[in-house]
């Protein structure tokens, strides 16, 4: 064989005019890709929107900003830490989701790190269908907007506490926001629950007659500050009398109690979400320890 | 990761698997689309693949099929219209000898001359050839020698018509 022959023949296979727009028809079968991918490993069953979907694992190391975020949690004794496990997307003309699954990752009880992120992405995965639903149903319909989004954020990390707070944020017309929070003991790698803090049920009373007296006297220094107080609401509207037993609440790096209201929970939408942060005295009594709370 | 791999791996190498999709239409679109097409159906099984390192083989694997798939909806006229080609212009006399020798690869059936490109342009083992176009190593290299043959056939006859300006 002539390997002359050969050389000009593979010089000539060699220059093949690429055209200009190969790389972006490549990138844009990768990426397209992604989004059928997604489906692939998430299974969600709204088929239908196939084309509006993306999904992105985020680890801390691809992105910058969460990495930052991470950083400047000042990270005492166990690396406990959360991440963003799942990412889905849906951005259309007026539907517009984005939920964030979170992870806990390095907690040492893998049952307890496991349930949670089950629960994390069960919530995660409701909302997300619940949303898919939604969005069916209004372009049926004719059309409408709809946003959803979701995340988390870690609201105390400390020796003992680790609480991660999630948000969900739902606009149609008006908008709705919940939050829900997780503390964990980290030493006794523990999830805590509002009554393991205390002696007996009576908490129950005690927080909310602390809560209140808050809210009466917020409305009194604050005319701007409206809550759904006998006295202060419409006869046939459901005035606010007592907290839950599982409240929502966390404890915060000062080791004070917080319970936590969702939008409409204890007044109009235009107080949005409502923390209270209950004075350690006023639950000294009751209290289990004073070890988480302070 | 494995996605991020080799979506790095595509677009590092997106210009070979272009040539040689090229090499089976010999036009700018259909190459293209040949292209897309592979990365979908690649990305669509990538999990039934577990090693980075074999990602060329695959994926050269999944474009000559996608290729050979799009011949056989063509109904091959572009191959046809390549023989026209060289059968009509073959009697010219005149010192074009690389456009003959590259027409010699292009009339050869895309059986034989996918193996010279894989094999002496790209670089690959006999293993890896065989291994894209499905068939054992012995097929290969017994393909290989003919299609080595016929080029050089090929190439000595063009010379002669050359040589005698044949009409």
């Amino acid at each position: 064989m002539n390997n002359n022959r050969l050389d000009q023949l593979k010089q000539d296979y060699m220059n093949t005019p690429i055209p200009r727009e190969l790389d972006f028809v490549v990138r844009k079968a990768l990426q397209q890709n992604r989004k059928k991918d997604y489906f692939k490993k998430a299974r969600v069953a709204a088929a239908s929107v196939a084309a509006a979907l993306a999904l992105v694992t985020v680890g801390v190391n691809s992105s910058p900003v969460f990495a930052q975020a991470l950083a400047e949690v000042p990270v005492v004794g166990s690396m406990v830490k959360v991440l963003t496990f799942r990412q889905f997307t849906v951005n259309e003309d007026n539907f517009e989701a984005d939920i964030k699954v979170p992870e806990i990752q390095g907690l040492e009880n893998k049952d307890l790190e496991g349930s949670l992120n089950k629960k994390y992405l069960a919530e995660n995965k409701k909302l997300y269908e619940e949303f898919m639903a939604d969005m069916e149903d209004l372009k049926e319909k004719g059309g409408g907007h709809l946003g959803v989004s979701s995340g988390y954020e870690v609201v105390t990390d400390n020796d003992t506490i680790f609480a991660v707070e999630r948000y969900e944020f739902t606009v149609a017309g008006s908008s709705d926001t919940k939050i829900k929070y997780d503390t964990i003991d980290k030493k006794r790698q523990v999830l805590i629950t509002l009554p393991s803090l205390f002696k007996d049920e009576s908490y129950v009373e005690v927080i909310s007659d602390n809560i209140i007296s808050q809210m009466k006297e917020q409305i009194k220094s604050d005319e701007s500050k409206v809550y759904w107080l006998e006295g202060y609401v419409e006869e046939f509207e459901q005035p606010f009398e007592r907290i839950s037993k599982d409240q929502s609440f966390y404890i915060n790096a000062d080791g004070k109690l917080v319970i936590s209201f969702d939008k409409y929970e204890v007044g109009p939408g235009c107080m949005g979400v409502v923390e209270f942060v209950i004075p350690t005295e006023a639950i000294a009594d009751i209290l289990v320890s004073n070890e988480y709370i302070k | 990761m494995l996605e991020k791999q080799f979506a790095d791996h595509i677009i590092k190498n997106k210009e070979r698997y272009y040539r040689l999709a090229y090499s089976y239409v010999k036009n700018v679109d259909d190459a293209l689309d040949i292209v897309q097409e592979s990365i979908y159906k690649a990305m669509s099984s990538l999990d039934s693949l577990r090693n980075p390192a074999y990602f060329r083989t695959w994926f050269y694997r999944i474009v000559v099929h996608t290729a050979l798939d799009f011949l056989r909806q063509r109904n091959k006229t572009v191959l046809v219209e390549e023989e026209v080609l060289i059968n009509s212009n073959s009697g010219t006399c005149d010192t074009y000898q690389d456009i003959d020798l590259k027409r010699a690869l292009d009339s050869l059936p895309a059986k034989y001359r996918t193996i010279i490109i894989l094999r002496y342009f790209e670089d690959l083992k006999i293993d890896d050839v065989a291994e894209i176009l499905d068939e054992n190593v012995n097929t290969i290299k017994t393909r290989l020698y003919t299609a080595l043959r016929k080029l050089r056939i090929e190439m000595v006859d063009n010379n002669e018509i050359g040589r005698i300006c044949h009409e």
